[in-house]
């Protein structure tokens, strides 16, 4: 019976698989149909929650990126390969000891208000915004010791040591580059164009109603000649799940992102002839989904016990059941979506139980008379069903090798300090943002420097390694990609090894958007980038 | 009790009115079907064990069958592909005995209060009624969402939850029964035969304030399982354990493609309330001296 039933499961978690894989070809297959754009309409798109600013240079959060990636560009922006293209930097040079990147910016490219964009934005920016309050770039441009001007269209970064990252991280999302007029001498985390920004990108900042919307016009200004297509951009803030599905089946709205409906209704809503769901654009943030088994727990400090943990655990019915097949089973913490870095030959753990319970034998902890080898707790990060689900579903699989779970819920700032600052945990659940260069997004992971420090989404394994501490430190100094590369898989082959956290899946965000709405996803890093090839093409209006 | 107490009016027709009382209720085709259903629920609970002995968070099946799909998951199964029958079953339980020990912190808390507060008037009386005062001006609902919120949702919080913040009306209606009951003879004579105020509590006034007590404790259980399954619903739920309101929360999402996952839990909550509140209704009528007459 058992065995038929897990056949059963597996059948259908194969069924599953497949028609998510069809539903995204599908949608794939529509986009890539050639047509030229034609201009003009209003689209509504759907943020949520609502904003607290709108310049990413001071706010990483994600509806901040969502909108402030229209009213400002960045140096590049990335294809859906991540390769860097020309934005408000028309090419860029890295010197051969790699010890300065150069920027050849564009020229004529004017602010909102009319003031030309120069050099000494960029320097000032840098050496003001990105290196003091940015919370990400105070690492990415750590090595940044001089900002040379010498015209107004050329910046040169001198580093002390190389420093690759940096291009990885150069959008406006990364590297947002703020009007040095408007905001040199004023207090930059209260200043009032935060609220009202003046950027240089395709959509201008028109009104801000708290609560309600927010609305961006056409630049009519724009660098890139001919775009944006639409002549107006209308964000409404609907914080209800349901309420954001029934507009969008409606047609009230015609873009959303990051998930906006629950993952079933998704599939649903793909099915209207009206409606599409889009999982690229989220290429640059590639978020991965791990547990964390905490090394300084008396069962789990043993490797075989982390193995086995490894074992039991099925991440295909993690990515087709629980997530819905809106993810794809994880092996390695760099996901694949860095082609680069991915290092696919990191030792696998195959869902094996017979493994798992030999392995916990092996470490002796013997099945009791009750079944049961040991207890442990789980904390799922709580950011929705999903991840409740996800802890459900390991409290069940470690049930059948005789490890007992209690699950533990509680309020996002309950589990920070407990996984990052007190470490009163056994197994937690988070995802993170890897972002396009692993030194960016993995590495705070696996760092002992981390541990303990109470800094949210870090290190929460607890896992010290000296040798994969010296392996991060060298890996920003590298001057050579490929020596980067090497490194970076040389990592994964330890911490895969060691095991102290366990990649679960690669998430796959998607976009709801009209099916009449064209070229809404043209770039990586699309949800913190701009509309501006997007387009309606009324014919195929519903 | 081997001094010879006097025997009072009042608490002997309390006891013949007992007697009859299962009688009384038999009559009553509300109560009989309440009672009935009240039954049936829990010969589930009894059963669950025997009828599915697996953990019923087990993912025992394909996700999404629904009810009548397989004959071997006669409900369906959930997202999980956990067996609902198996839920409900557990479930039937944990509901169940939620609502039975919650109503009890708040028996225990409410008749307490309300019959120091009723019986020794005064000083006690006041500092009593504005402690019940202050939590009659909370939502009861609201504030157990912010018990089981700040202290972690386990099922003994979510008892004590609800438990908490049920009590004040059964203070107030035990107070105001004290209260009539203070002056009467019977309490009087006690005094004067030198009773202690806690044995004529307890043997003189309570017994005589039980007919209220019993109905309302029927709908508090009702009232419990509901307050039990909203939190669920919002996610304030015992993750670990499978309640019937844990299984509405969990079917939420799907419920505009596979609506049946939240509303089969939820019809078995329905029958729960419904049971009990007939049954309250029963003993209502059942209790009432004048209704008795007729």
């Amino acid at each position: 019976m058992t065995s038929n039933a897990s056949r059963s499961l597996l059948l259908r978690a194969a069924a599953l698989a497949a028609g998510a894989a069809a539903l995204l070809g599908g949608t794939a297959l529509a986009q890539s149909q050639t047509q030229a754009p034609r201009d003009g309409g209003t689209l509504t798109a759907i943020v949520q929650p609502e904003p607290v600013t709108l310049t990413s240079a001071i706010n990483t959060a994600a509806p901040t990126g969502f909108i402030s990636g229209n009213v400002f560009d960045g140096l590049v922006d990335y294809d859906l390969d991540l390769n860097p293209r020309p934005a408000l930097a028309e090419r860029w040079e890295v010197a051969p000891d790699g010890l300065s990147i150069t920027f050849f910016l564009r020229k004529g490219v004017t602010w909102h208000d009319g003031h030309p964009f120069t050099s000494a934005d960029v320097k000032w920016t840098l050496e003001n915004v990105w290196k003091t309050i940015h919370p990400r770039n105070q690492a990415t441009f750590g090595r940044v010791t001089r900002v040379e001007t010498p015209d107004d269209l050329t910046v040169i970064l001198r580093l002390s040591e190389p420093s690759l990252a940096i291009l990885s991280s150069v959008n406006s999302n990364g590297a947002q580059v703020l009007p040095k007029h408007l905001y040199e001498g004023t207090d930059v985390l209260n200043n009032p164009h935060n609220l009202k920004p003046v950027g240089t990108g395709a959509f201008v900042f028109k009104e801000w109603s708290k609560g309600n919307h927010l609305i961006l016009e056409r630049n009519p200004n724009y660098w890139d000649k001919g775009k944006p297509h639409l002549d107006r951009v209308v964000f409404k803030v609907i914080p209800d799940a349901a309420a954001r599905a029934a507009a969008l089946e409606k047609g009230d709205v015609q873009y959303a992102v990051f998930s906006p409906v629950p993952l079933k209704d998704a599939e649903r809503l793909g099915k209207l002839p009206g409606l599409k769901i889009e999982t690229r654009g989220y290429e640059w943030i590639s978020p991965w989904l791990f547990f964390d088994l905490n090394v300084d727990n008396q069962y789990l400090k043993d490797v075989r016990v982390r193995r086995a943990i490894a074992h039991a655990i099925d991440r295909k019915a993690i990515s087709n059941i629980v997530w819905y097949g809106f993810a794809k089973p994880a092996i390695s913490p760099v996901p694949s979506t860095l082609p680069a870095f991915h290092d696919a030959s990191v030792p696998q753990y195959e869902f094996d139980v017979r493994k798992a319970e030999a392995l916990l034998d092996e470490a002796g902890y013997k099945r009791g008379a009750d079944g049961v080898r040991f207890a442990l707790t789980h904390d799922f990060i709580p950011y929705g069903d999903d991840y409740k689900r996800t802890g459900e579903y390991l409290k069940q699989a470690l049930k059948r090798v005789g490890i007992e779970v209690t699950i533990r819920s509680q309020d996002t700032a309950a589990f920070t300090k407990r996984v990052y600052g007190d470490r009163d945990f056994d197994i937690s659940s988070a995802w993170f943002a890897a972002f396009s260069d692993p030194q960016v997004g993995v590495t705070r992971a696996y760092w002992s420097g981390w541990v303990g420090k109470n800094t949210p989404w870090t290190n929460g394994s607890g896992y010290r390694n000296p040798e994969v501490d010296a392996l991060i430190a060298q890996a920003q100094g590298q001057a050579r990609q490929e020596d980067r590369i090497a490194t970076f898989k040389r990592i994964q082959q330890i911490v895969q090894t060691d095991l102290p956290s366990i990649p679960l899946a690669e998430l796959k965000f998607f976009s709801v958007h009209a099916a009449n709405l064209k070229d809404v996803v043209t770039h990586g890093d699309q949800i913190y980038g701009s509309l501006k090839d997007a387009w309606f093409d009324k014919a195929a209006s519903n | 009790m081997s001094i010879a107490e006097p025997s009072f009016a009042p608490a002997r027709a309390e006891r013949s009115a007992r007697r009859g009382l299962a009688a009384r209720l038999l009559r009553r085709p509300s109560a009989v079907a309440g009672l009935g259903l009240l039954g049936a629920i829990l010969a589930m609970a009894a059963l669950a064990d025997v009828a599915y002995p697996v953990d019923p968070l087990d993912m025992v099946g394909t996700p999404f069958l629904w009810p009548g799909a397989d004959p071997g998951f006669p409900l369906g199964t959930d997202m999980m592909g956990r067996d609902i029958a198996a839920g409900i079953f557990h479930g039937a339980r944990v509901s169940l005995l939620i609502g039975a020990v919650a109503t009890l912190v708040s028996l225990v808390i409410g008749v307490g209060v309300g019959a120091v507060a009723g019986f020794f008037r005064g000083r006690a009386d006041h500092a009593l009624m504005h402690v019940t005062e202050l939590f009659q001006t909370i939502p009861p609902f609201l504030f157990a969402i912010v018990i089981v919120a700040i202290l972690q949702p386990t099922m003994t919080n979510v008892v004590l939850a609800i438990g908490l913040t049920s009590w004040p009306s059964l203070a107030r209606l035990v107070r105001a029964e004290v209260l009539r009951l203070r002056d009467g003879e019977m309490v009087q004579a006690s005094i004067v035969l030198g009773l202690s105020d806690a044995r004529i509590i307890l043997t003189h006034v309570l017994p005589n304030v039980l007919a209220p007590i019993v109905v309302s404790a029927s709908i508090m259980v009702a009232s419990a399982i509901l307050t039990e399954s909203s939190l669920a619903f919002l996610g304030l739920g015992d993750p670990n354990i499978v309640s019937w309101g844990s299984m509405v929360g969990a079917g939420r999402e799907v419920l505009r493609t596979d609506w049946y996952v939240a509303t089969v839990p939820g019809l078995a909550i329905v029958a729960a309330v419904l049971a009990l509140n007939l049954l309250g209704d029963g003993l209502n009528d059942a209790l009432d001296p004048r209704q008795n007459r007729r």
